[in-house]
């Protein structure tokens, strides 16, 4: 589980120690507050929940500094998809350089396996939001697998 | 339902299959060709996010047999020599499977901005006292279980990779030719300075400019 959960805090705050902070305060979160887990199968996604919030309060606290995709994805040339790890690499390069706002919902959905549902009410986002919020993520990440970026989507993005 | 809100519902979750997609999708082969890019896009996001960042590029050769097969010779091999010898070989030979793991490092010919190469640094407990005008290449690298910089600078005779091995320390200088590239690891401060170029570049000019822009900061973990 503690793999998981460094990987996710890790994609998450991008840098390893960071990662490693967040989820040892997260654990110590989960013991104390471990009697507000009723369903034990639903132990991994709820320690996920506090990895995100961990990593939220740290994101705030210390005001991180982010990293805006657009100018990553202009660097880019199409030499780089010509081979198959290159391809990964990049793709990796591009995830870490999403917006939080696009890789916290993207990551909750691929390695937490929460529904657009579930992103929305851990985000107090509206569905429609993190529907948008999904679909502008992989747009941008299209670019990266030799793939034109698709029209945006004009669904608008309001909090509940 | 419209093209629009196909495209979106699948670019939220290129797996769904909710029933009124897949009515638009029987009369949409536009949609449906969006839909096989997503998924295809969808398995290499996967592929992407099964190891943490960074970390799994060096793991592949750190652990490969031949190192552990060397070990056992080098166990061979008087102690003094071993402790002599030993680290800086591994760290030249590492510093190369690195960068040879990078290649479109060496493409990039158009200068990072001042905040990829802050972003480059951070963490690794660095500053860089140089305008940002030659460097054309700013990553920050897991190596031997650090954050490590990893920049490619523009000289008159071609590029030149520089990493700055906070944590990696070394006795003396020490040149090496290996995997195509020539080099050179220089002692500093507080760890040392790896210049590599696959052609002309100066890497002894390099380290030394390196030697005086790089600042070591006391409190970095």
């Amino acid at each position: 589980m503690r793999p998981d959960l460094l990987r996710f805090a890790h994609w998450l705050a991008r840098d390893r120690a960071l990662a490693e902070d967040i989820v040892q305060e997260s654990l110590l979160r989960a013991w104390r507050s471990r009697d507000t887990l009723k369903d034990q199968g639903a132990a991994r996604a709820w320690l996920l929940t506090i990895v995100r919030r961990e990593h939220a309060r740290l994101y705030e606290r210390k005001r991180l500094e982010l990293v805006s995709l657009d100018e990553a994805l202009e660097s880019q040339t199409a030499a780089k998809m010509a081979d198959p790890d290159g391809d990964l690499f990049t793709l990796r390069n591009a995830i870490m350089r999403l917006p939080i706002e696009y890789r916290e919902p993207l990551l909750l959905q691929v390695l937490g396996g929460f529904s657009t549902e579930e992103i929305a009410r851990e985000l107090a986002l509206s569905t429609t939001a993190v529907l948008t919020r999904l679909f502008r993520a992989r747009n941008k990440l299209r670019t990266f697998c030799g793939m034109a970026p698709a029209p945006d989507v004009v669904a608008s993005e309001a909090a509940p | 339902m419209s093209c629009e809100q196909a495209r979106l519902t699948i670019g939220a979750d290129p797996e769904g299959s909710a029933p009124e997609l897949e009515r638009h999708l029987q009369e949409c082969e536009s949609c449906r060709q969006f839909r096989a890019e997503m998924r295809t896009l969808e398995a290499h996001i996967r592929r992407a996010l099964e190891r943490p960042p960074e970390s799994a590029r060096t793991a592949r050769f750190t652990w490969r047999p031949l190192a552990l097969a060397a070990s056992v010779l080098l166990a061979m091999v008087a102690v003094l020599a071993v402790w002599v010898l030993r680290p800086s070989d591994t760290l030249a030979r590492e510093v190369v499977a690195h960068v040879q793991e990078e290649p479109e490092s060496w493409l990039a010919r158009q200068n990072v901005d001042a905040q990829s190469i802050d972003e480059a640094l951070r963490g690794a407990g660095v500053k860089l006292d140089i305008t940002s005008d030659r460097i054309s290449y700013a990553q920050s690298c897991w190596f031997r279980d650090h954050y490590v910089p990893h920049l490619v600078v523009q000289t008159a005779q071609g590029p030149a990779t520089v990493l700055i091995l906070r944590n990696q320390h070394v006795r003396t200088r020490r040149s090496f030719h290996e995997g195509g590239m020539s080099g050179v690891i220089v002692p500093a401060p507080q760890g040392s300075i790896a210049v590599l170029t696959r052609g002309g570049a100066d890497t002894a000019a390099v380290a030394a400019q390196m030697q005086q822009d790089v600042r070591w900061l006391p409190d970095a973990s």
